[in-house]
């Protein structure tokens, strides 16, 4: 007990275990820590560096594939408008021709009904102008009569019918009935 | 009373404890006076506040003794190795949760450590070197922050059983493991050096370019010390630092006061101690750990393109 007091106090006073390397110490640090490097470098650190690598790896396709899938939807996104602006320039088209046929057909009508209001009007026209003829003639042929009668009255010359008829007509052909044509058209 | 009815409690739960700090502070000092009453283990010497920090012998394997200090090796070892490989197990099934995104942080940035400051080659060659200093001397620093039974030099009474004291001990603080690390990255980054120039290239590499013929002697002197300058700079600033921070703690934790013989001190340091504990655990075991990777992959990457 008293050996170990003393022995206890020799090293207080000089404290020189403390610059002393215990050999116990140096020996069981350096296997410890070889071994432990040993560990770390073969099994752990390979596991840590596969692990951030492929993390890394998981990142960039990730960023990758926003990429991708943005660039996806930006050419849709294009599509989608040009073939909205295809329908939109479509449906105009359509609508035009439409327009277009409608005018076409609306024109078309209106020349028809004139062309055939054209027709009625000239098929009338000559029918009046025949009846005026007609009805010419048939004055034409009263007033030869008449003539004849009166001239008959008048005359009591002994004509033949033949020459009074002759001799009236060509008076009657003198006549101008143009007059009375014109005056029964307007 | 109707101003502390007023409070936010955030200012409650500050005024307490300042309160509790200044007070308790006086009531130490009235109760056990102002004038030193030290114990009889520090009078006589007996006890030294260096003393949690002796590696006794536990039992030995052949040659090789196990102590406080291989046990906390081991422990850092079976987390560290256990932490990584649970990691990139889930890593490999399931969507990232905070402890692998920092153990991705950590494998980026050592990766990054490594490539930056030598070629692809060696890059590839020492990433598992630099990656594995990294993290098991973080793991060793941290749970040296951890308060575990091991001072067996000084135990309790529990129920009858001799509990081993309480202590935060990192193997850090023995020289022997920031030495024996730093050896290693020595004998490689010299083994590096003179495997791509040659023996005496190398040498040669170490000088830096225009230097006269007259001072070529001292310069060359110079440099060769500062390769060995860097085997102790790596082990001091590791193990200093660990063991001045434990220190620290300890002092500020309670010790000074015990040392000094006034109970009242102790009281009074206790919120430093606890700031420089949290100061230590969260920046300084990170900081150095950094440190001692980042220099290993400049000393070797330096070693063949040379620091001119």
């Amino acid at each position: 007990m008293q050996s170990a007091l003393d022995h206890t106090v020799a090293f207080a006073s000089s404290g020189s275990f403390l610059v002393q390397p215990s050999t116990g110490l140096t020996i069981w640090t350096i296997v410890v820590f070889l071994l432990s490097m040993a560990i770390l470098a073969r099994w752990v650190f390979p596991l840590i560096r596969r692990a951030l690598d492929r993390r890394k790896e998981v990142i960039e396709d990730s960023i990758d594939a926003a990429e991708r899938t943005r660039r996806d939807a930006d050419r849709l996104l294009t599509e989608y408008q040009e073939r909205l602006t295809d329908a939109r320039r479509q449906a105009e088209d359509i609508v035009q021709r439409a327009r277009q046929a409608a005018e076409v057909h609306a024109r078309g009508a209106q020349a028809e009904a004139h062309v055939r209001r054209e027709q009625l009007m000239e098929q009338t026209r000559r029918e009046i102008e025949a009846e005026t003829r007609r009805a010419i003639e048939e004055i034409r042929s009263e007033v030869a009569d008449l003539t004849v009668m009166a001239t008959e009255k008048v005359t009591r010359m002994a004509l033949t019918e033949e020459d009074q008829r002759r001799l009236v007509e060509e008076a009657v052909r003198e006549l101008d009935f143009t007059e009375l044509s014109v005056g029964g058209e307007g | 009373m109707s101003f502390v009815q007023n409070m936010s409690t955030r200012a409650k739960i500050g005024w307490g404890f300042l309160i509790a700090w200044l007070g308790g502070t006086i009531v130490f000092a009235i109760a056990y006076g102002i004038t030193s009453h030290k114990a009889a283990s520090i009078v006589s010497g007996q006890f030294s506040p260096i003393d949690e920090f002796r590696l006794d012998t536990w039992f030995k394997i052949g040659p090789i003794a196990i102590n406080k200090g291989v046990l906390f090796i081991l422990l850092a070892a079976v987390l560290t190795v256990g932490i990584m490989f649970w990691v990139a197990r889930q890593m490999q099934i399931r969507r990232p949760n905070r402890v692998q995104v920092a153990v991705e942080w950590f494998y980026d940035f050592t990766r990054q450590m490594t490539s930056e400051n030598m070629d692809d080659r060696l890059a590839r060659k020492y990433f598992p070197l630099v990656a594995t200093l990294f993290v098991f001397i973080l793991v060793t620093n941290l749970i040296g922050y951890i308060p575990l039974p091991l001072e067996t030099s000084n135990t309790f009474n529990l129920f009858g059983v001799h509990v081993p004291s309480f202590q935060i001990y990192a193997a850090d603080t023995n020289v022997a493991f920031p030495l024996i690390l730093a050896a290693m990255v020595f004998l490689l980054f010299n083994y590096e050096g003179v495997r791509y120039h040659g023996p005496i290239g190398y040498v040669k590499s170490l000088i830096p370019g225009g230097v006269g013929r007259g001072i070529l002697p001292l310069i060359v002197v110079i440099e060769i010390l500062s390769v060995f300058l860097r085997l102790l700079s790596l082990t001091i600033r590791l193990w200093a630092n660990l063991l001045a921070g434990h220190l620290l703690i300890a002092f500020m934790g309670g010790e000074l006061g015990v040392l000094v013989g006034l109970p009242f001190i102790s009281w009074f340091l206790l919120p430093l101690g606890v700031l420089i504990f949290v100061f230590e655990a969260t920046l300084i075991a990170g900081l150095q750990a950094f440190i001692f990777a980042i220099l290993t992959a400049i000393y070797i990457g330096d070693s063949v393109h040379g620091h001119n």
